[in-house]
């Protein structure tokens, strides 16, 4: 249960528009994001992303790499993972559901790639990370989603839930 | 009210709008991104099919033939390497490489060679702690195809010339200081029995003559070992250049940068190899005697009278791998220079030195520059006038910024337009020059969607074409025309001179 009750009369219309402007980001960014890779000339594909992982889960995660079909499998979930889920959030459906889901999405990026002292990676990355990177920000931000719902009123989930 | 109550029913759609601009124009923006970060290029480059990446390795079918009755000569550093690649590991070598009762990779890649039918006989090795270590490899049960079992123990021989003359050996792999080549190589094909010889070949330009004469002479089928030439970079690498993607090509730079013990031939003395355990006098050859000295014995490489300097020891790795793309040939002059700058050990060798080889009719030069002393890694590099190539394990192609020929192809500089990236998993191989060997593109390749040893392909081929199927792809030609480069430059470095190549005489000449 949140501690927050978000009925109209206890949220104030700022604190709405921050929750609903949250959420449409967040979607922006996952629909984005898939829409770029469905749309990627020669198809998209997680191979490399998979194949250079680093950290305590790597072999897992590279040998998704090595396995070709269960690698189809992954790259087309991912894909339309990332559009449904950015379009829940988007127009404020089943946002909660989405959330978890991201969150689960974001949690696997992050450990494919975790910053933690000791697992170098070869690519070049921007800015400096330690633990903390934006995976992780982006993950945090959903949780507030989850507990701070804001889609029962600014989102199609209004009609969806019942009234008190 | 209903006013209030018509506005909060609207909130339910207050982001819609938003979804409606994003539906309406993320597709140009997304096109338009994808224009700017385009690396798909092949096109304009005309190599929007390359009919090497459907290469697949030929099947041996070693069964249906009987078999192949193998000998080795040398089991030091890179003997029990070729030994794996024929499928013979030493049992402490799969212990070590077991982790937690699972094979590690190295050896999950060993295991699923294919079984190419050999019976491993007989071992020379002048230090016998090492070619008992070679029996031992010889009769592991752990094995690609291991159901044959009972493998018998090979036969340790107390000279090469007796191993040869056994009568128990078809073919031979040749894995000793460079000093011996020759020698080994041409007591072999004499006998009939096939050569797989480590590179480099020979010492001089009289022995490689000799040696061309013999090999040819006796029909054997024979193998310089070149594993590079199984490499798909290499492959592709040269299908692009027969496909002219990088224009006129006019410098060829190659290069060995090393900074460790190790790769300056500082390697480890074992204290058990004493005048007992090893046979110097079968050590040195045909050399002039001289006293035991364990640091010749195990670090020959610095010394003339058994090793032929970086440009044997190192250069003929890059100038096989140039002459597999562009076929180079010999160049018709070569100049070198260098010294020994900064080991104050016994050495021969330079530990810094550049040498150019000049290739008029071709309009290039190839260079090399080899310094011990710095880890920078160079890539080697093809310079063309529309596009440069930076070849090793991985292969980009860089556009001129100034070719007339690509145009069409706006693209930051340092960003390659083609890229060939196989294998990521390069870790796992802890020292500098093991690293810098596989990053130079000699370990492994991937072909078929499969990781496989260079070696082991390159060996196959051998073994294959033993067996009457294809050719070896290094053969002596191959082995000829790089032992005359390396050595042109040997000559040109200690002559402090230009020599030239006379290709009628087959004879180097000062300047
Ligand atoms: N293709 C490659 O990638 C590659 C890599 C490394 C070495 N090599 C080549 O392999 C050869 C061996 O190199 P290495 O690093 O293994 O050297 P090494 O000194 O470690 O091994 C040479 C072995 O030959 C033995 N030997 C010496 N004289 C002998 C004789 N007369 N008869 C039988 N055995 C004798 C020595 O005891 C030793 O075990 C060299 O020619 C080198 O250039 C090739």
């Amino acid at each position: 249960m949140s501690n927050i009750d978000t009925s109209r009369d206890r949220v104030t219309r700022m604190q709405i528009f921050t929750l609903t402007f949250l959420r449409v980001v967040i979607g922006w960014h996952f629909l984005y994001e898939g829409l770029a890779k469905l749309y990627s000339p020669g198809g998209w594909t997680a191979e490399l992303f998979l194949a250079n992982a680093v950290g305590p889960f790597s072999a897992v995660y590279k040998s998704i790499a090595t396995n070709h079909t269960i690698l189809m499998v992954v790259d087309q979930v991912n894909i339309w993972a990332l559009i449904i889920i950015g379009l829940g959030l988007f127009a404020g459906i089943f946002a909660k559901k989405f959330a978890i889901l991201g969150m689960g999405l974001l949690f696997l990026y992050y450990f494919a790639y975790p910053p933690f002292s000791g697992y170098s990676v070869s690519a070049p990355v921007e800015g400096s990370y330690w633990i903390v990177n934006k995976n992780l920000i982006e993950l945090a931000a959903m949780l507030v989603l989850y507990w701070f719902p804001s889609s029962d009123i600014t989102g199609l989930d209004k009609y969806l839930v019942k009234e008190k | 009210m209903t006013r209030f109550l018509r506005r909060d029913f609207l909130k339910g759609m207050a982001t819609i709008p938003f979804l409606g601009y994003f539906g309406l124009s993320f597709k140009q923006n997304i096109l338009a991104e994808q224009a700017k970060s385009r690396t798909n290029y092949l096109d304009d480059l005309g190599i929007d099919h390359l009919d090497i990446l459907n290469y697949q390795i030929p099947a041996s079918n070693a069964k249906n033939y009987k078999p192949i009755r193998i000998g080795l000569a040398g089991h030091g550093w890179r003997g029990p390497v070729l030994l794996r690649a024929l499928g013979f590991a030493h049992p402490t070598w799969i212990v070590e490489n077991t982790i937690k009762g699972k094979p590690n990779e190295e050896v999950s890649l060993f295991l699923d060679q294919e079984d190419l039918n050999l019976k491993l006989t007989g071992i020379c090795d002048t230090f016998s702690l090492r070619a008992e270590s070679a029996t031992a490899a010889s009769v592991n049960d752990i094995h690609p195809g291991a159901k044959n079992g009972n493998r018998k123990p090979a036969k340790i021989y107390a000279s090469y010339s007796q191993m040869i003359a056994s009568g128990e050996i078809d073919a031979v792999i040749i894995c000793t200081p460079d000093h011996l080549h020759t020698q080994m190589a041409t007591e072999a094909a004499k006998a009939g029995i096939h050569v797989y010889l480590e590179k480099p070949m020979t010492h001089s330009i009289e022995e490689a003559v000799a040696l061309r004469q013999v090999i040819k002479s006796s029909g054997i089928v024979f193998q310089l070992g070149h594993e590079n030439r199984q490499h798909m970079s290499y492959r592709i690498a040269e299908e692009l250049i027969k496909k002219n993607v990088l224009g006129a090509v006019s410098m060829i730079e190659t290069f060995t940068n090393r900074n460790d013990d190790f790769g300056a031939w500082i390697r480890p003395i074992d204290k058990r190899g004493t005048p007992q355990t090893i046979n110097w006098k079968e050590f040195l050859g045909d050399t002039p005697w001289q006293e035991f000295n364990p640091d010749k014995y195990f670090n020959w490489q610095r010394f003339d009278e058994f090793g032929t300097g970086v440009t044997g020891s190192q250069f003929t790795h890059y100038y096989d791998c140039m002459n597999q793309i562009l076929h180079l040939g010999i160049p018709e002059s070569v100049a070198a220079l260098g010294g020994t700058y900064h080991f104050k050990d016994p050495r021969d060798i330079p530990d810094v030195m550049n040498a150019i080889f000049n290739y008029p009719k071709r309009g290039f030069t190839l260079t090399y520059d080899c310094t011990l002393k710095s880890n920078k890694f160079r890539p080697m590099t093809i310079l063309g006038a529309d596009a440069s190539m930076e070849v090793g394990n991985n292969l980009d192609i860089f556009k001129d910024s100034l070719s007339k020929r690509y145009t069409k192809i706006v693209i930051d500089p340092s960003k390659p337009i083609y890229n060939y990236f196989p294998d990521p998993r390069v870790d796992g191989v802890t020292s500098a020059t093991a690293s810098a060997y596989i990053k130079s593109g000699f370990g492994r390749t991937l072909v078929e969607r499969k990781i496989v040893d260079t070696t082991y392909l390159h060996m196959k081929e051998w073994i294959d074409a033993i067996r009457g199927i294809g050719a070896p792809s290094c053969n002596i030609d191959r082995g000829f025309e790089e032992t005359v480069t390396y050595i042109l430059a040997n000559i040109s470095l200690k002559e402090k001179k230009m020599v030239s190549w006379d290709a009628i005489h087959e004879k180097a000449v000062l300047s």
